[in-house]
């Protein structure tokens, strides 16, 4: 297991960034974290890198507690949000910089990389495109060769050639180094073609976790006579329910064959999931939040 | 580490450097030419002769017509040296103040501490590095200012000891710039921007060094007194050199009744209504002078007071901005 | 060596549509027994796909029997579709117009009939992998 989260929580003030959080990351997946924006994404990432300290819970990656252990970091790759680098470096001095602040360090690795890319060596990396600051970034993340990388939205603010250079790029170092991933999006479509792992945050709560294929598979739509809230068989939840005067049209969890012939079934895809869980998810929350019953 | 740190801040340190050649550019040839004044007057032999008690009477003429040339010409450098003592803040102002907030409001601190390193680590090194140099530079800043300062101190009475002098010279610099750098990176780790933090910096640099030169300094040692009679021959008895503190002519049973004045009269002399010397004071027969200071000798040891308690505020404030450091994500 | 397209309309999920594509360059004859096909590093970084569903792909061909991994050196064509299916294909093709001439002198319209095919189609395909369904 990579990366296990147990009831984990952080606040900031009295507002809870993330809690509850309880999760894992089994070896080799690509994971994508999805959820609206704010909804504790970059704070998970955060507690997993070490850069926070959590205020509930714990949350462990490669069985270590990251917060404060600097001998840990070596096995994290993290790039975070907006892609920060120092942006008079040149790209050429920002693989020296890595060099000199990492024990494992393949700097040959970076090099060769960015050349393919075309990346210039000794332009500072503020006068780069955003995609090839990411690229840059990735590269040097990549050059630690770490077991677990970490990604805080790398392609959100890529146009959409940059953006599907940077998942190429990365989904081709991936398949040679076998190294687990992390990436988080607030748009799920970023990423569904690359992860086969997806965690699902809303509100700061974990909605949903599971590998793709279990999720689309153990999830089905039923669309049928007006449904009135008793038991279907097969059907372990109802994640998502909507109603005309004659027919209901509902999103489930299933937990075996839906065989009742009232019911069409329909498989779905994972886009299907995970709106209907963060729509779930955000109706309970302003219904709580405006104080009336949801 | 060190080379990032120095990769970092290169241009920086190349200005910085630029600017105290500069300046030095400017005062050294000011301070060469102010020597040769000071001993062409022949005020070198005039130090060392009012230093003794048994003075001549024309000595002290011919010397204080010498000081009186030498400050008309030279006194305006005082100015200068006002506008000297600002250079501590300004380090800490463009030294401090962003190690730590320009990290932060560009992301960057997400990058370099999420490397090998470690943050802790990270804080040691740069505010290491970055103290030894700013405790390089205002130790030849401090001790050449000793050597620019010094005709002007002989030719004003105060001495080193005096407001302003005093902060500008020796080692007093090397605190008020380590604790001005300090203030920097710490307003840096609470703000986490830079211009508010570099606001921060200067308010409270200005706030501390003021409370201290006029709350604690004058105390460092229990001043002294000294009494004169006001009736005397002769012009009046200087101390050179002294840090007065106060100064005001009392009545013999101790009671002030003029502050900040000092009178003399010739023995016997009376006023031009015939009244006797400072009557319209309420001075009482027996009346004296009298002045609370703190001798000139002990500028080494106030100034390594003033030093010490700037440097232990600057490694309470960089103990707490490493604490602080390890909370920002 | 074949280069794999994704239709990104297609609602057939990624890694059927790469097993789809090499059965129909077997059927089509672009691949022979002893070809290579592509790298999973290579199809994961030119698609920006998973490079698991890649892996998943051909595993899935391997079951088939259509293709075989040496280790350290690839994945390679060792059966082909194109000479079994083709005459069948003629022979089920004179069934259907048959039946379809039957079906539009019943009265059924071209949706009628597509609408037919399908529901019976989901109906048999169900009962013959009961197993895609979760347990």
């Amino acid at each position: 297991m990579v990366l296990e989260a147990d009831r984990l929580g952080k606040r900031y003030g009295s507002t809870w960034a993330l809690r509850d959080c309880s999760l894992h990351l089994p070896t080799g997946r690509i994971a994508a974290l999805v959820g609206p924006n704010g909804a504790g994404k970059s704070t998970l990432l955060h507690l997993a890198v070490g850069l926070l300290k959590p205020d509930a819970g714990t949350v462990r990656v490669f069985g270590r507690s990251p917060y404060g252990d600097t001998e840990g970091l070596a096995d994290i790759g993290f790039v975070a949000q907006d892609t920060p680098l120092y942006r008079d470096f040149t790209a050429s001095e920002l693989v020296v910089a890595g060099g000199k602040l990492n024990k494992r360090w393949n700097a040959a690795l970076a090099r060769t990389r960015l050349a393919q890319l075309g990346i210039p060596p000794d332009k500072p990396v503020g006068k780069l495109s955003g995609g090839q600051r990411a690229q840059v970034a990735l590269a040097l993340a990549l050059a630690k060769q770490p077991r677990l990388l970490l990604l805080d939205e790398p392609v959100a603010s890529l146009d959409p050639l940059a953006r599907r250079e940077f998942l190429q790029s990365l989904m081709g170092s991936v398949a040679e180094s076998g190294t687990t991933v992390l990436l988080s999006s607030h748009l799920l479509a970023d990423l569904e073609r690359v992860c086969d792992y997806l965690i699902v945050l809303n509100a700061s709560q974990v909605q949903l976790t599971g590998t793709v294929d279990d999720l689309v598979a153990g999830h089905r739509q039923l669309v049928g006579p007006r449904h009135d809230g008793g038991a279907v068989g097969g059907v372990a939840a109802v994640i998502r329910a909507s109603h005309t005067d004659r027919q209901s049209t509902l999103l489930v969890r299933t937990d075996g064959p839906v065989t009742d012939p009232a019911w069409t079934v329909r498989e779905v895809s994972l886009e299907d999931v995970v709106l209907a869980y963060l729509a779930d998810g955000t109706t309970k929350t302003s219904h709580s939040e405006w104080g009336v019953a949801a | 580490m060190i080379w990032l740190t120095w990769r970092q801040h290169r241009k920086q340190a190349f200005y910085t450097l630029l600017g105290f050649a500069a300046l030095a550019a400017v005062l050294v040839p000011i301070g060469l030419a102010m020597r040769n004044t000071f001993s062409d007057l022949g005020l070198v032999d005039c130090v060392s002769q009012l230093a003794r008690a048994d003075v001549a009477q024309t000595t002290r003429e011919t010397c204080d017509a010498g000081f009186r040339r030498f400050g008309n010409q030279y006194g305006s450098l005082n100015l200068v040296a006002v506008l000297l003592i600002t250079l501590p803040a300004l380090v800490g102002l463009f030294w401090g103040a962003p190690l730590v907030a320009r990290e932060v409001e560009q992301g960057t601190h997400r990058f370099v501490w999420t490397q090998g390193v470690g943050r802790n680590r990270w804080a040691l090194v740069k505010f290491g590095l970055v103290g030894a140099a700013v405790v390089i530079l205002a130790a030849v800043y401090g001790l050449g200012m000793s050597w620019w300062v010094d005709p002007l101190n002989q030719a004003a009475h105060e001495g080193r000891l005096g407001m302003i002098v005093f902060d500008l010279q020796g080692i007093a610099p090397i605190g008020y710039t380590l604790f001005a750098v300090a203030l920097g990176i710490f307003a840096g780790t609470v703000w986490k921007r830079m211009l508010p933090a570099m606001g921060i910096t200067l308010a409270g640099f200005i706030g501390v060094r003021a409370a201290v030169e006029i709350l604690a300094r004058p105390y460092y040692q229990a001043a002294r007194t000294k009494t004169f009679p006001i009736e005397g021959d002769g012009p009046p008895e200087v101390s050179r050199g002294d840090w007065i503190l106060t100064q005001g002519v009392r009545n013999p049973d101790g009671t002030m009744i003029a502050e900040d004045t000092r009178i003399q009269c010739p023995p016997g002399g009376k006023g031009p209504d015939g009244r006797v010397c400072g009557a319209e004071l309420g001075v009482e027969p027996g009346a004296y002078n009298w002045q609370l200071y703190q001798p000139a000798d002990r500028f080494w040891l106030f100034q390594g007071i003033e030093t010490g308690i700037f440097v232990a505020l600057a490694v309470l404030l960089l103990y707490l901005a490493v604490r602080r450091i390890r909370r920002i994500a | 060596m074949i280069e794999f397209v994704l239709d990104s309309r297609s609602k057939v999920n990624t890694y059927m549509q790469l097993v789809q594509q090499v059965k129909q360059a077997l059927r089509v004859g672009l691949l022979t027994p002893g070809d290579q096909l592509p790298k999973v590093r290579d199809v994961a970084q030119s698609l920006a796909i998973n490079p698991n569903t890649v892996l998943k792909a051909y595993r899935e061909l391997e079951i088939e029997g259509l293709v075989g991994g040496r280790p350290g050196v690839g994945t390679f064509v060792q059966r082909t579709l194109a000479s079994a299916s083709l005459p069948n294909q003629a022979e089920l093709r004179d069934d259907l117009v048959a039946w379809l001439h039957r079906a539009q002198a019943a009265g059924l319209t071209a949706e009628d009939v597509i609408a037919l095919v399908e529901t019976t189609l989901r109906a048999t395909l169900a009962d013959d992998a009961p197993q895609k369904e979760p347990a």
